[in-house]
C-alpha cells in the first residue's frame, strides 16, 4: 500500500496533478466549515467562505513554497485574510470562484442545522443574549426559539407561522448581524484553537 | 468524503470539476509544447504562474537595466564624447569637408575639449597672411581647403590670452606671456600619383627641415608607400601640416586624411613646478639642519631624508622636461601611397574603421553602456530603497489598522 502523501506535499503536487488538491480538499473541508462557523455563527457565510478558501487556494497554489509552512498552515492563512475582509466588508467575495468558473451556490436547507451543529454556541451564550437586542424583532424571536432554546426549525416554522426556509434565513442573517457586532466589540467568538 | 454536509459534498464536485478542466488545460499545453507528437505525456516542469513569474521579473529586470542605462547617459552628459580632459581633436573628410568651406567644415563630427578649442574660419578668410602661413603653401591650396583648414585648425596654442580662446584666422600670434602648454600632434595621409614615392617622401622631409623640424622615423614598403615621423616646432605645427597638405597637390594627389589633436598641459605643468619648488625649498632646509647637525646619527638621517627629496625633485624636474619638450615640438604621422597602392592600415581612418578597429569600438560603446547602466543604478538605488521603506510603512500600517478592526 502506497505510503500517504502529506499536506504539504500534495500542495506540491497539485500545480501538475490537478486532483491532488480533491484530496487535500477532502482532509480539510470540515474542520475548515467548522472553523468559519465558530467565528462567523452563520452556516450560509461559513459554505461562502470555505468555498471561497478553497477557490483561492487552488488558483494560488504554485505560489506555494515549502520553506517551512506546511502546506495546512497555508491554507488557514488564506482562510483567515478571508476571514478579517468578512468582518471589514460584511460581505464575502465570490472573485475566486469566479476566476474558476465555479457556480455561487445556495446553502441547502438540511446544511443549516447540520452546519449549526458544529457551532458550539454555550461559550457565547450570554453574550448572544446581550446581542439579541439589536436585532430586528422578526430575527430575534427566531435566534431565541433556535439558539436559546434550542428547537428545530419545523418547531420554530411553526411558532412564528413562517416557512421553514423563512426561518431559516431569519436565523441566518441574525446570526450573522450578531457575528459582526461581537466582531466589532472584539469578542472571541470561539473557544476552539485554531489549525 | 465522509462528510454528512451537503454544501461540501457540492464543493467537492465543483473543485473536482476545476481540476478536471485544468488537467486537460496543462494536457493541451504539453502537446503544443510537444509539437503535436504524441507520445507520453511530459508534466509542466513549473507551476501554472512559474513561467510567468520568471517572465515578469526578466521583463522587470531589463526594463530597470534600460531604465538606468538612460538615466545614466543623460547623467553623463547625454553624449558618447570620450574626450580627456584637456584633449581637443580635429579631423578632416578630405573629400567631404575641404569642398564645404570653413562654414560646412564646422559641422562635422568635431569633439572639443574645455581648453583647446577650435575656431571656425570665416567664410572669407584672409588667404595672404604672411605672418601666419606660408607663401608657398598657400599658394599651393585651394580657397576652399584653405577654409577647411584654418577652419579646423587649433588654435589653442597660439593664444596670447586666456588659455583655449580661440582666435580669429588672420590674428597675429603672440608668445609673450602665453602660460599654456598644450602637446600637439598630427595625422595626415596623403595619396600621390603613382611613381612619385620618392619625390613625396624628399618633399615630406624637406618640409620639416624647412620648418625646423627632422624625421624622427620612417619606413617604406616596396618604395610605392610607407610613413614618417616627423618633429617639428610647436609654432611651426600648422605651416607644417599646410605645406603636408599641398605637397599632395604638388604630386598629383590629395590628402586621404588629416587628424589633429592637442592635449592641454598647463595644469599638470603648473602643479608639478609648484611641487618642484617646495622640494627644492625643503632640500635647502635640510641641507642647513645637516651643517649644523652634530651627532652622527642625526647627520645620516638628515642625509636619507635629503637623498629622498633629491629623488623627488628629479623624477619631478624629468617628468617638467618631458613635457616641455612635448610642448615646444608637436609630432606630426605622415603616411604617404601612391594611388594604386592599398593603404596598410586602413583601420586608422576613422572613416573606414577595419573589423579590428570595428570591435575595438563595439567593446568601447558596450563599456560605454554598461557605465551608464552603473551610474543610472547609482541614481535608482537609493530611490528603489526610499520606495521600498515607504511601501513598508504603508504595508505596516494598514496590518495595524487591520488588528485595531
Amino acid at each position: 500500500m502506497p505510503e500517504e502523501r502529506t499536506d504539504t506535499e500534495l500542495l506540491i503536487a497539485s500545480r501538475t496533478e490537478p486532483e491532488a488538491f480533491t484530496e487535500l480538499y477532502r482532509r480539510h473541508a470540515e474542520d475548515l466549515l467548522r472553523y468559519f462557523a465558530r467565528r462567523t455563527l452563520d452556516p450560509e457565510t461559513a459554505a461562502e467562505l470555505t468555498a471561497e478558501t478553497f477557490a483561492e487556494a487552488f488558483a494560488s497554489r504554485a505560489s506555494y513554497r515549502d520553506q517551512g509552512v506546511n502546506g495546512v498552515a497555508w491554507l488557514y492563512g488564506i482562510a483567515r485574510h478571508r476571514l478579517g475582509r468578512f468582518f471589514r466588508n460584511g460581505k464575502v467575495d465570490a472573485a475566486a470562484r469566479r476566476k474558476l468558473g465555479m457556480p455561487e451556490r445556495d446553502l441547502p436547507p438540511e446544511d443549516y442545522e447540520r452546519i449549526e451543529d458544529l457551532i458550539d454556541f454555550a461559550p457565547i451564550r450570554e453574550a448572544l443574549a446581550e446581542a439579541l437586542e439589536t436585532l430586528s424583532p422578526d430575527q430575534r424571536e427566531a435566534m431565541r426559539l433556535r439558539v436559546i432554546d434550542g428547537l428545530g426549525y419545523a418547531e420554530v416554522a411553526e411558532r412564528l407561522a413562517c416557512t421553514e426556509q423563512n426561518a431559516r434565513q431569519r436565523v441566518s442573517r441574525g446570526l450573522r448581524k450578531i457575528a459582526l457586532l461581537l466582531q466589532e466589540r472584539g469578542m472571541q467568538l470561539t473557544t476552539e484553537v485554531e489549525a | 468524503m465522509n462528510t454528512d454536509i451537503r454544501s461540501l459534498q457540492l464543493l467537492e464536485r465543483d473543485l473536482e470539476d476545476v481540476a478536471t478542466r485544468e488537467r486537460e488545460r496543462l494536457v493541451s499545453v504539453d502537446r503544443a509544447l510537444d509539437g503535436g507528437h504524441g507520445g507520453p505525456r511530459r508534466l509542466p516542469r513549473r507551476g501554472r504562474g512559474g513561467g510567468h513569474a520568471w517572465g515578469g521579473i526578466a521583463a522587470a529586470l531589463v526594463a530597470v537595466l534600460v531604465l538606468a542605462g538612460g538615466i545614466g547617459f543623460l547623467a553623463q552628459g547625454g553624449s558618447s564624447d570620450d574626450s580627456g580632459g584637456g584633449e581637443s581633436r580635429a579631423a578632416i573628410d578630405v573629400d567631404s569637408g575641404a569642398d564645404g568651406g570653413g562654414a560646412g567644415a564646422g559641422t562635422g563630427g568635431s569633439e572639443s575639449g574645455p581648453q583647446a578649442t577650435m575656431a571656425p574660419a570665416p567664410a572669407e578668410a584672409p588667404a595672404g597672411d604672411a605672418s601666419y602661413l606660408s607663401d608657398e603653401a598657400l599658394g599651393n591650396l585651394s580657397e576652399s581647403e584653405r577654409a577647411a583648414f584654418v577652419g579646423w585648425s587649433l588654435e589653442a596654442g597660439r593664444n596670447a590670452g586666456a588659455p583655449g580662446v580661440a582666435q580669429g584666422v588672420g590674428a597675429v600670434p603672440k608668445q609673450q606671456g602665453d602660460l599654456t602648454k598644450i602637446i600637439r600632434d598630427g595625422r595626415i595621409g596623403i595619396v600621390i600619383a603613382d611613381g612619385s614615392f620618392s619625390k613625396g617622401v624628399a618633399g615630406v622631409t624637406q618640409i620639416a627641415r624647412r620648418n625646423g623640424g627632422f624625421v624622427l622615423e620612417s619606413s617604406s614598403r616596396d618604395e610605392r608607400s610607407g610613413a614618417l615621423t616627423l618633429r617639428v616646432p610647436a609654432k611651426n605645427f600648422d605651416d607644417t601640416m599646410l605645406a603636408l597638405r599641398a605637397l599632395s597637390g604638388q604630386l598629383d594627389g590629395e590628402v586621404e586624411f588629416q587628424d589633429i589633436t592637442g592635449q592641454d598641459v598647463t595644469a599638470e605643468f603648473i602643479d608639478l613646478q609648484a611641487r618642484l619648488d617646495i622640494l627644492k625649498d625643503r632640500r635647502e632646509l635640510l641641507l642647513d639642519i645637516q651643517a649644523d647637525a652634530t651627532s652622527t646619527s642625526e647627520i645620516l638621517r638628515l642625509a636619507a631624508l635629503i637623498d629622498d627629496v633629491q629623488l623627488q625633485i628629479e623624477n619631478i624636474q624629468g617628468r617638467l622636461n618631458f613635457l616641455k619638450d612635448q610642448v615646444a615640438e608637436a609630432t606630426i604621422k605622415v603616411e604617404v601611397r601612391e594611388r594604386d597602392v592599398q593603404r596598410e592600415d586602413p583601420g586608422s581612418d576613422p572613416e573606414n574603421p577595419s573589423l579590428a578597429d570595428s570591435f575595438e569600438l563595439a567593446v568601447q560603446g558596450f563599456l560605454r553602456i554598461i557605465g551608464a547602466v552603473v551610474v543610472g543604478l547609482g541614481y535608482l538605488i537609493p530611490l528603489g530603497v526610499i520606495a521600498l521603506i515607504g511601501w513598508g510603512v504603508v504595508r505596516l500600517v494598514r496590518r495595524r489598522d487591520r488588528g485595531a478592526n
